[in-house]
């Protein structure tokens, strides 16, 4: 897939400059939560800044660790995704 | 200008003489409470921006010094502007002079209130990043950060979301919005607009707003992945002789033919009437064939049923 290869080729100046401008954060960040598997290859491209923005966020406001931020939004993802799945048994 | 009191002890939850220990162990409970990436619940943001504030003042031993020099007797909204200590006068000017640099003019107002202003003469300057807590403060020197995403729902009908098209949405915070929704859309789809989540600080961008769409059941037609089902009620004689029949599609009306005995269930395929896909192929609609009895029959179809009744050995219980 076109989209993996902007997490694939992280270790690439430019595309952690971009994602770091995107996400308004450090490039220093940006490695350190790839690093992680932050954005792991089910992560559509068009998301990556955002799900970046989110772990910086968390960590600074939460006081959480790297390991415990990328874990943090990994979990979010998912409970967004389950609370979808719900809401389509759920009469309104 | 009144200015509305902050009880900031209150809204952490702490007594006056609290530690910076219990202090800093209240705020990361409710900031976990209500960040508002972890909860959607409307309220929430201000929620954390009130305890952020909050934060803010009584980990610092200066800010939290200078805010209990007003006073232990203030009840939260009460209008403190006249009070000593208050609008960087008695004595606080210095504190003007270091806060009131200029830095934060592009941060936006709605970050810290008029009180925090009042008292601190300007926006939080940024801590270090090396500080005891995770907290860097909103807006301050050194840090800035991308906007945190919204997402909004948005329901369509199963026209809207076949046709597509402009529609024009109101959330429930007043914002408006003109939206393209792509035809074909699908339940669950998220429609992105680029820059209108929560705003960034220091700089940063702003996060996106997503709309998740939601289709609204159609009391006619089912979508099946990309195939479209609707019932096709037919006649008895019909069923058994077959027939061109009218079928509802999204578009409008089709014809199809029913072939000569077909049984309830029987689907009809109209190939390509179905769900518009991401590369212009379209899915298939079937009309599920339903026979219908009419509710009353008149002498003479009755009289042509009973005759039917007689002369038939059909047993549809035997198989047929």
């Amino acid at each position: 897939m076109a989209h993996t290869t902007i997490v694939r080729r992280s270790s690439d100046p430019i595309e952690v400059r971009v994602l770091a401008r995107e996400a308004g954060i450090h490039p220093d960040l940006v490695r350190r939560f790839v690093t992680l598997g932050l954005l792991d290859a089910r992560v559509q491209p068009r998301d990556a800044a955002a799900i970046l923005a989110r772990a910086a966020r968390l960590r600074r406001d939460l006081g959480l660790n790297y390991a415990g931020a990328v874990l943090a939004c990994e979990l979010l993802t998912r409970i967004d995704e389950l609370e979808r799945r719900l809401s389509r048994y759920e009469p309104r | 200008m009144a200015v509305a009191f902050r009880d900031y002890y209150e809204v952490l939850g702490v007594p006056r003489d609290a530690s910076s220990d219990d202090i800093r162990a209240a705020y990361r409970k409710l900031a976990r409470q209500y960040h508002p990436d972890v909860n959607r619940e409307p309220g929430a943001e201000d929620r954390f921006k009130e305890i952020s504030e909050a934060y803010e003042v009584l980990r610092d031993p200066e800010k939290r010094a200078q805010y209990d020099r007003l006073g232990p007797n203030w009840k939260a909204g009460q209008d403190v502007s006249g009070a000593p200590g208050f609008n960087g006068s008695a004595g606080y000017d210095n504190v003007r002079v270091d806060f009131g640099t200029g830095d934060f003019g592009d941060v936006g107002g709605a970050d810290f209130s008029d009180f925090f202003e009042g008292l601190f003469g300007g926006r939080p300057r940024g801590r270090t990043r090396r500080g005891g807590g995770g907290f860097e403060g909103f807006g301050g020197r050194g840090f800035s950060g991308r906007g945190s995403d919204q997402e909004a729902e948005i329901e369509l009908t199963l026209e809207e979301a076949f046709k597509g098209g402009r529609r024009h949405i109101t959330l429930g915070d007043g914002r408006d919005y003109e939206v393209n929704i792509p035809p074909g859309v699908r339940d669950g789809q998220r429609i992105r607009l680029a820059g209108e989540g929560g705003r960034g600080v220091g700089g940063g961008p702003s996060g996106d707003l997503f709309l998740r769409v939601r289709l609204r059941p159609d009391p006619r037609f089912r979508l099946k992945d990309r195939d479209i089902e609707v019932d096709l009620p037919v006649a008895p004689w019909e069923a058994a002789l077959g027939a061109s029949v009218q079928v509802p599609t999204l578009e409008g009306n089709a014809r199809v033919n029913v072939p000569a005995h077909s049984s309830c269930g029987r689907r009809l395929r109209l190939a390509g009437q179905g769900w518009p896909g991401p590369r212009g192929q379209r899915g298939d609609l079937y009309a599920v064939v339903k026979i219908v009895v009419p509710k009353r029959l008149k002498k003479q179809e009755r009289e042509l049923f009973e005759r039917l009744a007689e002369v038939s050995s059909f047993d549809p219980r035997k198989g047929s």
